[in-house]
């Protein structure tokens, strides 16, 4: 077998592989059924967008891989292991920055929080930190808190964070929804060339269809009452994305209107 | 806008000096009984008599001794059962009626309790002194932990923080506005409780030397004593808000 073979064949096994796997997972809270029979594979490395109505479950899904809710019935595993705490390997960056973010730390202090959790010693902490914080471009912004940077430099500082747990999957929960339409644009390319370069498997949650399509591999559509799936596309666009050309690419616009004509039906 | 601090400033003291200029003039005139009211000029003297023979020195000090030894007592188990009330619903659910009830009790009640159990001595004036100080702080930290934004516990988890760890690096830093706040309100209550528990219980102390000047018609004695209580209110106070200061640096940078 010739090498290219090899790794072709190795590729398809990556393919078929999963990470996450939800199986017939169901969740009640406060006897209200938020999400019911969810079968979800997210495979490693690749970039899926969960899109929906609001209250279609779409966040409880990534709270679900997250271990932060733990299902009711059937099962949530991680490589193969149920799921039942946060672990390392998986970080979450919440919509509200400003929630997530000590503030009584400055930006170094709160990046530094996640490190003091992994271990890392003391004199490895700066140089860490220095690098984690040009990664997300605020070099410099060191010794500020959060309160003193705008909210676009929060939530790279809240990415950073997660960054510096070096996961290996990265759940991203509506991240850049409270941002403004500038500020998410670069983001969301600096999301892509952190988590590409890197082989970062990438759960995203957003209500923004654009952003799903232009971001992922795979977009999944739920449906709301109970939180299932209704749409599953394969997202085959170039790499790396490009704010123009990608987004007036035919084959995005194809998806975009398949996924608004899904949307649209599940409002009625 | 730092000229205008300025003159708030001198504003203040000028209304102080106005104060103490009318206090003089009331004594001067002898509107109120020199036995009764000595003019600031009397005061002071007696102040300085006080330092000089080195008995108000010794008064001081015994009352700065009580009011510290009962709110630290107080700071120490209010912050630790604060906490451990606060980080717990089910702690808040179970013992906040009986805080409730304790809480209203006015202190004096329980110092005639205190004499009868502990006697007339340092350890019923601690007990009593960090009785009273120490609600302001075991409310504030209760409401203080309770008030921990939910999703830093969420990141917290995530990050697989230990407990320890969780309650020193986030709810301890969140909650201190609060314990910090309610340890200043503390500060104010250890003074009065130190003062009351030496007259009552005749301990060395600015209050038993208020007791005895007043008892003997030394009525600038008594003042020198009353100032210095004042200035010791004062003073505690003002390094109370540069502590707050210093801790919660984060929160001038919010503004």
């Amino acid at each position: 077998m010739s090498v290219v073979a090899r790794l072709d064949e190795a590729r398809a096994a990556r393919r078929q592989k999963t990470l996450i796997a939800f199986n017939a997972a169901t969740l009640r809270l406060g006897g209200k059924t938020i999400i019911e029979n969810l079968d979800l594979q997210v495979r490693p490395g690749e970039f899926l967008c969960i899109v929906g109505a609001s209250g279609c479950g779409k966040t409880t899904a990534l709270r679900l891989a997250a271990g932060l809710y733990r299902p009711t019935s059937g099962a949530v595993t991680f490589d193969g292991e149920p799921i039942t705490e946060p672990r390392r390997e998986v970080a979450i960056v919440f919509q509200d920055y400003g929630k997530a973010l000590l503030p009584w730390r400055t930006a170094a202090g709160n990046i530094s929080l996640a490190l003091e959790a992994s271990r890392v010693p003391v004199r490895e902490r700066g140089a860490r930190i220095e690098a984690l914080l040009r990664k997300v471009g605020l070099p410099g912004h060191a010794d500020k808190y959060p309160t003193e940077m705008s909210g676009g430099m929060q939530q790279r500082l809240q990415i950073a964070r997660c960054l510096a747990q070096e996961p290996s999957t990265l759940l991203m929960d509506e991240p850049f929804g409270a941002l403004d339409a500038m500020t998410r644009q670069g983001l969301q390319d600096e999301v892509l060339s952190l988590t590409q370069a890197s082989q970062t498997t990438v759960v995203f949650v957003t209500h923004d269809l654009d952003e799903a399509i232009y971001l992922g591999d795979r977009v999944i559509g739920l449906l709301p009452h109970p939180g299932r799936i209704g749409i599953e596309l394969d997202v085959d666009l170039p790499r790396p994305r490009d704010q123009l050309a990608t987004r007036e690419h035919p084959e995005f616009l194809r998806l975009r209107r398949q996924l608004f004509d899904f949307i649209k039906a599940t409002e009625h | 806008m730092k000229r205008a601090a300025i003159l708030w400033r001198v504003a203040s003291v000028l209304v102080a000096a106005g104060f103490i200029a009318a206090w003089q003039l009331i004594a001067n005139l002898k509107l109120v009984s020199p036995v009764f009211l000595p003019g600031p000029d009397r005061a002071w003297a007696a102040l300085v008599r006080g330092f000089s023979s080195g008995d108000l020195a010794g008064k001081l000090i015994g009352t700065l001794e009580h009011m510290a030894y009962g709110w630290f007592a107080a700071s120490i188990a209010g912050i630790g059962l604060g906490a451990l009330i606060g980080s717990s619903k089910m702690m808040r659910a179970y013992v906040a009626p009986s805080l409730e009830f304790l809480r209203p009790l006015p202190v004096s009640a329980i110092i005639p309790v205190a004499i009868a159990m502990l006697g007339l001595t340092q350890g019923m004036a601690l007990f009593v002194i960090a009785f009273g100080a120490i609600w302001p702080i075991m409310l504030a930290t209760i409401h203080g932990f309770a008030a921990v934004e939910p999703r830093l516990y969420e990141v917290a988890r995530s990050l697989q923080m230990s407990r320890a760890a969780i309650i020193a690096k986030i709810a301890l830093p969140s909650a201190l506005p609060d314990i910090l706040a309610g340890m200043r309100l503390s500060l104010t209550v250890a003074l009065i409780l130190s003062v009351v528990c030496e007259i009552l219980a005749g301990l060395d102390g600015l209050g038993h030397w208020v007791l005895l000047s007043a008892r003997a018609f030394r009525s600038a004695d008594l003042f020198a004593g009353v100032i210095l209580l004042g200035a010791t209110g004062y003073v505690t106070s003002i390094a109370m808000s540069l502590l707050e200061q210093r801790l919660l640096a984060w929160q001038a940078a919010a503004r």
